[in-house]
């Protein structure tokens, strides 16, 4: 990862009145196009097709949808996430290019909502990842999921909407409520402490108790061979 | 013979207005996509968002140099490519380059894809990039048939003067008029070279993920945005001056490119999408053929 390091990163500007203008060119920008993956845990991606298609039109607001985290702007949860699910989760929400957006669509991402007494599922989506907005419902109806997203639209313009920064600043609480969750050998193969060192987001709560618990059993990540076929032979967890 | 300056105001200008030119296209097909399924459709400057949206991520996630290079291989195929495409009171270096080099210079995009997507190690992108060649494969043999007929029949490979012939004697001298059956074989080759819908293998979003694309965030994926620009642009503009003479004024000109990319837009987006052997199938049998007889009128 040498390549990356030498990037500068470029984290104020001050004195040209220029930059200001561009800045806010560019909050504008990213209001006006937002590529949203819908990992669709739940119920509540029925209605997203709607809010998609020929009824209410999300490509008038510039939302379109994308099909890989890497592309994508806004990860949608439309619904219950089950442990399990959470895990896959984790991995998209870190693969994702910042500013990235989550929304929780669906009561059951705000408490828990009729899956409260469910052993499988997770409760509050936010103890997990950072959560830009949600809209609650059991089901939201297209109109309330076009609302949200006008909502997160107007809050990314006016540049409050930068709660992905808050997952390197407080990386500890995130990973101490996973490990929580999924047991003290949880690792994810985006290594988040170093990224937050490399983009200049070190925060009071990025290194913790539970940090170092990740770092104690951590393994160093490898690239994947690549080749046809399975080894059969080979080993699976 | 032009002054060197000039020589290099128009080697700049050209790729911009290309991309200009290229993003409205962009923005038609979106809109003509909606359209079709009943929908409003993207705000006007929308291709505009997206571009300057991508290039102002925070994080930039590269797999490494080849990666980089891949996508500035892409880019640079069709910005070199538009520097030999004559636009009406530019010619730029077109009558130096002429066709052949052309046809060459757009296959790099292709090739720097390939480059890049390699370094990704992402499975997807791999199929996406095999596939993406093999549609080149596909598509390519007609295309060089076709042009081989035009360039034979105006007795040059010289684009500036492949126009000019076509422009001597109005509506009638065109390559359409002339020479109906190689503009279809034409018309067909462009579509897959475009690679949209029942040629649209290499992307495949709800199979193989956008295929090449599969692993580009921030400025790489801008980088593709800026490409499909260009490759709207190069592909659309190189059919106009092939079979319908040109532009004498822009307003022509840019009216008859976005007539000749209209066409096939409207057929993609009521097709699903084939599979790559019955693509290669297709494209070998079909403009191959019509390709042929064509040329046979022409000999
Ligand atoms: S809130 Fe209701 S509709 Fe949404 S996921 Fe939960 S149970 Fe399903």
């Amino acid at each position: 990862m040498s390549s990356i390091k030498q990037i500068p990163v470029i984290t104020e500007r001050k004195g040209n009145p220029l930059a200001r203008v561009f800045d806010e060119f560019v909050r504008f920008c990213r209001s006006r196009s937002l590529f949203i993956l819908h990992y669709c845990t739940g119920c509540g991606a029925i209605e997203l097709p709607p809010a998609m298609t020929s009824r209410f039109d999300m490509e008038r607001l510039g939302i379109q949808p994308m099909v890989s985290p890497r592309q994508a702007d806004i990860l949608l949860i439309t619904g219950y996430v089950s442990i399990k699910t959470l895990k896959r989760v984790i991995l998209t929400y870190e693969q994702m290019g910042s500013p990235k957006y989550v929304i929780g669509i669906c009561s059951c991402t705000v408490n828990g909502g009729m899956y409260w007494q469910s052993y499988a599922t997770a409760k509050k989506l936010d103890e997990y990842m950072p959560v830009d907005l949600y809209i609650a419902g059991c089901m939201p109806r297209p109109e309330a999921v076009l609302a949200g997203l006008q909502k997160l639209m107007d809050r990314i313009h006016s540049g409050e909407a930068n709660s992905w920064e808050d997952y390197f600043r407080n990386y500890d609480y995130y990973l101490g409520n996973q490990q929580k969750l999924f047991g003290e050998n949880w690792q994810t193969p985006t290594d988040i402490i170093t990224e937050a060192k490399h983009y200049d987001l070190i925060g009071e709560g990025t290194l913790g108790k539970h940090t170092q618990l990740l770092e104690q059993h951590q393994k160093p990540l490898e690239a994947l061979d690549m080749r046809l076929g399975h080894d059969l032979k080979e080993p699976t967890e | 013979m032009m002054a060197p300056m000039e020589l290099i105001i128009e080697l700049i200008l050209m790729p911009l207005v290309a991309f200009v030119v290229g993003m409205m296209m962009v923005l038609m097909m979106r809109r003509i996509a909606a359209k079709l399924q009943r929908r409003i459709g993207p705000p006007f400057f929308q291709p505009l968002y997206d571009i300057v949206k991508l290039h102002s991520k925070q994080t930039q996630i590269s797999h490494g140099l080849i990666h980089d290079i891949g996508i500035v291989m892409a880019m640079g195929g069709y910005i070199a490519a538009e520097t030999l495409l004559p636009v009406p009171g530019m010619t730029g270096i077109a009558e130096k380059g002429g066709i052949i080099t052309l046809l060459y210079l757009m296959m790099i995009p292709s090739l720097g894809l390939a480059l890049g997507v390699g370094q990704c190690a992402n499975p997807n992108g791999s199929i996406g990039i095999a596939r993406a060649l093999t549609a080149m494969l596909a598509y390519d043999i007609p295309l060089v048939i076709v042009i081989f007929g035009v360039a034979y029949a105006a007795g040059t490979t010289n684009l500036v003067d492949i126009i000019a012939v076509q422009q001597a004697g109005g509506f009638e001298t065109w390559g359409a008029v002339q020479m109906p059956v190689l503009a279809i074989a034409g018309l067909i080759a462009m579509h897959a070279s475009l690679g949209k819908q029942p040629f649209e293998i290499y992307i495949a979003p709800a199979e193989i993920a956008t295929g090449p694309m599969v692993e580009m965030s921030g400025k790489y994926l801008g980088g593709l945005f800026v490409m499909q620009c260009f490759q709207l642009y190069t592909t659309s503009v190189l059919y106009v001056s092939l079979f319908l003479g040109g532009g004498t004024t822009w307003f022509d000109f840019l009216l008859k490119s976005f007539l000749v990319l209209a066409i096939p837009v409207s057929i993609a987006y009521l097709f699903p999408r084939y599979r790559t052997e019955d693509l290669l199938r297709l494209m070998w049998k079909w403009p191959v053929m019509l390709g042929l007889i064509g040329v046979a009128f022409v000999l």
